[in-house]
């Protein structure tokens, strides 16, 4: 108990990221560097795979897919937080079934759960269409295959993950704090821009970023949910790969990503402290 | 009659880490039996000093002997002593029992005698027997002392070591533990050795105190002798509230400088008086104005905080005629010189 | 007070209509197992069992699941071995480089599953090595792990390290503090991580989309199925799957109260 192993136990961790994490980065930014369409890795590098990437027209599911990101990170933080609250304000029994019941669904694959939310949607003999027209004689038409379905399904999926990091966050907020500033004179809403939100803010941001980036490699929402009605990045370097069999433009495509996701993350995870959000 | 060899032996001891010294070349002899205690506030390298005794630490320099035999090398699973700690470190995931019996299973004690034992030690800490299987996460907080102290025990070590296990307890558990662990030592006859930040709970259970401060013994003496004689201002301001006077001799004869006061006989640079010394009415000894700015009622006594000159001071007056003093009168003080703790730095 | 009450019914619907929305697609796919037509209709003129039965006859039923039992469980191992010692080093112990490997093993976990497996498949055909269950299970290992230590983490975090040294002092040696001590205080936190490992492969999909080769696991197969080449087999074998995983889960669960009663 004398000599500090702390090192030593992070050592597997550390090889096993660097050779399955860091190193195939470096092979991706190598194969974004080749002549189009080439398979092998060789020295002959240059940019010309970034420069077709900005002139022909790659930037719009790229952009699509920060837009979609982008909304579903802000309608999930606002379902999530009075949720987040009221699961935190209320312990005992039925607040963990609760807990457990939202918690179950991030178990059940992500396929089934956008079939079954594509069934529901479905016009004439889906679920929702179906059940309306026997019970109510009523016809209804539907959203799926539209961009609105891909954006549901998105919220749909990527809510649990706001939600956990956002109760981490909401247990972060002492009780007495916001009845101290409405002793103050504090109103609702400035008990929340002043109080709880920069409190909550780790879990928020944890939170936050989670769901963007998930969803910035979102596909089977759009695949699903969204018809050809929208083409999201990840869709879009798939099809390089796969049809175009051009992988070094689909590199340049997925280094574009993980610069983006970088510059998100790298910031992030320097400011939340982790520990102190686990530690209790 | 032969005095009994001391239970451990200190020689030079010294604790280094980087550049740090935390224990800076301790020597000391403590008797078999003894209730001893060490006194320092936190940074003081007293947690640092009893890590090496129980040999959780191996000490950068120095050695380490029990009853003559040297233990430095030795680690703490083989050494006959046992710790209480601060944490108490109790094994959550275990019942009280199991606790208990930890040390015992470690040496193969077969299931049954260590069961007898344990129960044993469960009416020697005054808890109940049925506490036996319960997990130790439901005992509350003088119940896991207890647990702490008879799981200690269980090893049957030749010295107990303590590191500030009451820190965390609220005052009046406190007070009735401090007794019960008094008494403990008596009747189990080992040698215990605490360490705290409070010199009071030191008073009250040690047979001798060791006041510690940066790595160092700054005093070591009964409760007694640190009481009316402590050799520094460090361990006088230790005892809490007390007055401590400069001694001037600028002008040929010493004075007290801030009562303007002569003191004949002063051996000492500083004068250190206890509240409880300094009294309303002119004695035969010194005596001043002094305004009172503030009293306070603290049951059997009543604290004056007075001010003669630019200097503060606190007199404590049994309750009574004496103790009548208002805020905002001024009154004559004055001490006997005898009660003069004097010291030189 | 009725505002109070106001307020509570207010948060019952609230919450009442978010587990609902979540819940509302899988009790579809249920539903559209019990069809037999290949295209729904609902409310089934026919309420059957039907796809049930041709799923139970299918053989592919069974090596859908072989394949996604074989990958969960690979990476289950991997994820507790590297979590339990990975977490060692993330709460145990204050070392010098801790705060920034605290920072960069989480990485994985913030980042776009899909574009990880791409750069594993890359990397992998740039080695020469061919894409099969195996290199599925580094894909999902290199996700899974990170989160699987912060879970052992979080265990940790609530030890008291002294419990150790309290031992090492009462006689026991480090391999009986090991055994007595950290294991069984580690415990909990090594069996929820090893509950998240599995559930979380199981039914991954982006991170197998690239990774698994010729192997299809079921979210795979099911994502493909939907899009082309759709019957209630589809629905009867995802609900199947789920099903699987819900009884492995108590299968462990009740391998725990067992191990827990013995000792």
């Amino acid at each position: 108990m004398r000599r500090n192993p702390g090192l030593w136990y992070a050592l597997p961790l550390i090889v096993a990221m660097l050779l399955f994490f860091a190193a195939p980065m470096v092979i991706v930014v190598w194969y974004s560097l080749m002549p189009p369409r080439s398979f092998a890795l060789t020295t002959d590098i240059g940019l010309q795979n970034y420069r077709s990437a900005f002139a022909d027209g790659y930037g719009r599911p790229l952009m699509w897919s920060l837009l979609g990101a982008a909304l579903t990170t802000l309608i999930t933080a606002v379902l999530a937080w009075p949720t987040a609250k009221i699961l935190h304000r209320h312990t005992g029994r039925w607040a963990s079934l609760v807990t457990a019941l939202i918690a179950l669904p991030i178990f059940i694959s992500e396929s089934v759960r956008l079939f079954g939310l594509s069934v529901f949607l479905m016009p004439g003999g889906g679920i929702l269409a179906g059940t309306l027209n026997a019970l109510f004689d009523v016809q209804i038409g539907t959203i799926l295959n539209t961009r609105l379905a891909a954006l549901v399904g998105m919220i749909y999926i990527h809510f649990p993950f706001m939600l956990f990091p956002l109760l981490l966050g909401v247990a972060m907020i002492p009780a007495d704090r916001i009845e101290a500033a409405r002793d103050l004179g504090a109103s609702s809403w400035a008990v929340l821009r002043e109080v709880e939100l920069p409190l909550a803010a780790p879990g928020l941001l944890v939170g936050g970023l989670l769901t963007f980036v998930l969803c910035l490699g979102a596909n089977a929402e759009a695949a699903i949910l969204g018809g050809r009605a929208v083409t999201v990045i990840t869709a879009t370097i798939e099809q390089r790969f796969n049809y175009a069999q051009d992988w070094p433009m689909g590199a340049a495509l997925t280094v574009l990503v993980i610069v983006v996701t970088a510059a998100l993350v790298f910031p992030a995870v320097r400011r939340i402290d982790l520990n102190r959000m686990l530690r209790r | 009659m032969a005095l009994p060899p001391p239970a451990l032996t200190l020689t030079g001891l010294t604790k280094r880490f980087g550049s740090k010294t935390a224990v800076d070349d301790i020597s000391l002899d403590i008797r078999d039996g003894e209730f001893f205690t060490i006194v320092g506030p936190s940074g003081s390298g007293k947690s640092s000093l009893v890590r090496l005794l129980a040999g959780l630490d191996t000490p950068t320099t120095g050695r380490l002997h029990l009853r003559g035999t040297d233990i430095t090398e030795v680690p703490a699973n083989r050494r006959p002593t046992a710790m209480v700690f601060q944490s108490l470190a109790l094994f959550d995931h275990r019942s009280v029992g199991q606790n208990i019996e930890f040390a015992m299973k470690m040496k193969g004690v077969p299931q049954a005698e260590r069961r007898a034992r344990a129960l044993d030690l469960l009416r020697l800490v005054r808890l109940p027997e049925d506490y036996y299987p319960r997990p130790v996460t439901q005992c509350s907080g003088g119940e896991r002392q207890r647990v702490a102290l008879a799981r200690a025990l269980g090893s049957d070590p030749e010295i107990l070591f303590f590191d500030e296990p009451l820190s965390a307890i609220d005052y009046r558990l406190r007070k009735t533990l401090e007794v019960e662990l008094k008494e403990l030592h008596q009747r189990t006859g080992k040698t215990f050795i605490y360490i705290t930040h409070s010199l009071e709970e030191a008073m009250v259970m040690s047979d001798r105190i060791a006041i510690m401060r940066t790595g160092r013994f700054e005093q070591i003496g009964t409760p007694d002798e640190i009481y009316r004689r402590p050799n520094s201002r460090f361990v006088a301001s230790f005892m809490g509230e007390v007055n401590i006077l400069e001694i001037s001799r600028t002008k040929g004869t010493p004075h007290f400088a801030d009562l303007d006061l002569p003191a004949p006989q002063a051996p000492g640079a500083f004068a250190v008086l206890r509240p409880e010394a300094l009294s309303p009415g002119a004695g035969e000894g010194p005596s001043f104005d002094a305004l009172v700015t503030q009293k306070l009622m603290l049951g059997s006594r009543t604290q004056f905080h007075l001010r003669a000159g630019n200097t503060a001071l606190i007199a404590e007056v049994a309750a009574g005629p004496r103790s009548a003093l208002e805020v905002g009168q001024t009154a004559r003080f004055g001490f006997d010189p005898a009660d003069i703790a004097w010291v030189d730095s | 007070m009725s505002g109070g009450r106001h307020i509570l019914w207010l948060k019952v619907i609230w919450v009442g209509t978010v587990v609902t929305a979540l819940y509302l697609p899988i009790v579809s796919v249920i539903l559209a197992s019990l069809a037999n037509t290949r295209y729904m209709r609902f409310p089934h003129r026919v309420w059957t069992l039907d796809a049930y039965r041709a799923a139970a006859a299918d053989y592919t039923t069974v090596t859908l699941h072989m394949i996604s039992l074989q990958i969960a469980l690979c990476v289950v191992l991997v994820s507790v071995l590297l979590g339990t010692i990975g977490a060692m080093a993330y709460a145990r112990y204050d070392w010098k480089g801790r705060s920034l490997f605290q920072r960069l093993i989480v990485l994985p976990i913030f980042f776009p599953q899909p574009v990880l497996g791409l750069a594993l498949l890359l990397s992998m055909s740039a080695l020469g090595i061919a894409p099969s269950w195996k290199t599925a299970v580094v894909a999902h290992a290199v996700w899974i792990v990170p989160i699987v230590t912060l879970v052992i983490s979080i265990r940790l975090f609530g030890y008291d390290v002294a419990q150790e040294e309290a031992a090492f002092d009462l006689g026991a040696s480090r391999w009986q503090v090991a055994r007595e001590i950290t294991l069984p205080a580690l415990w909990p936190g090594i069996f929820s991580g090893a509950l998240f490992a599995f559930l979380l492969s199981w039914s991954n999909l982006p991170l197998s989309v690239y990774t698994s080769g010729a192997d299809t696991p079921l979210p795979l197969w099911l994502f493909s199925r939907t899009a082309t080449n759709y019957s209630p087999l589809v629905p009867a074998i995802a609900v199947i799957g789920t099903f699987v995983s819900g009884l492995i889960v108590l299968l462990l669960l009740a391998v725990r109260q067992l191990l827990a009663r013995r000792t």
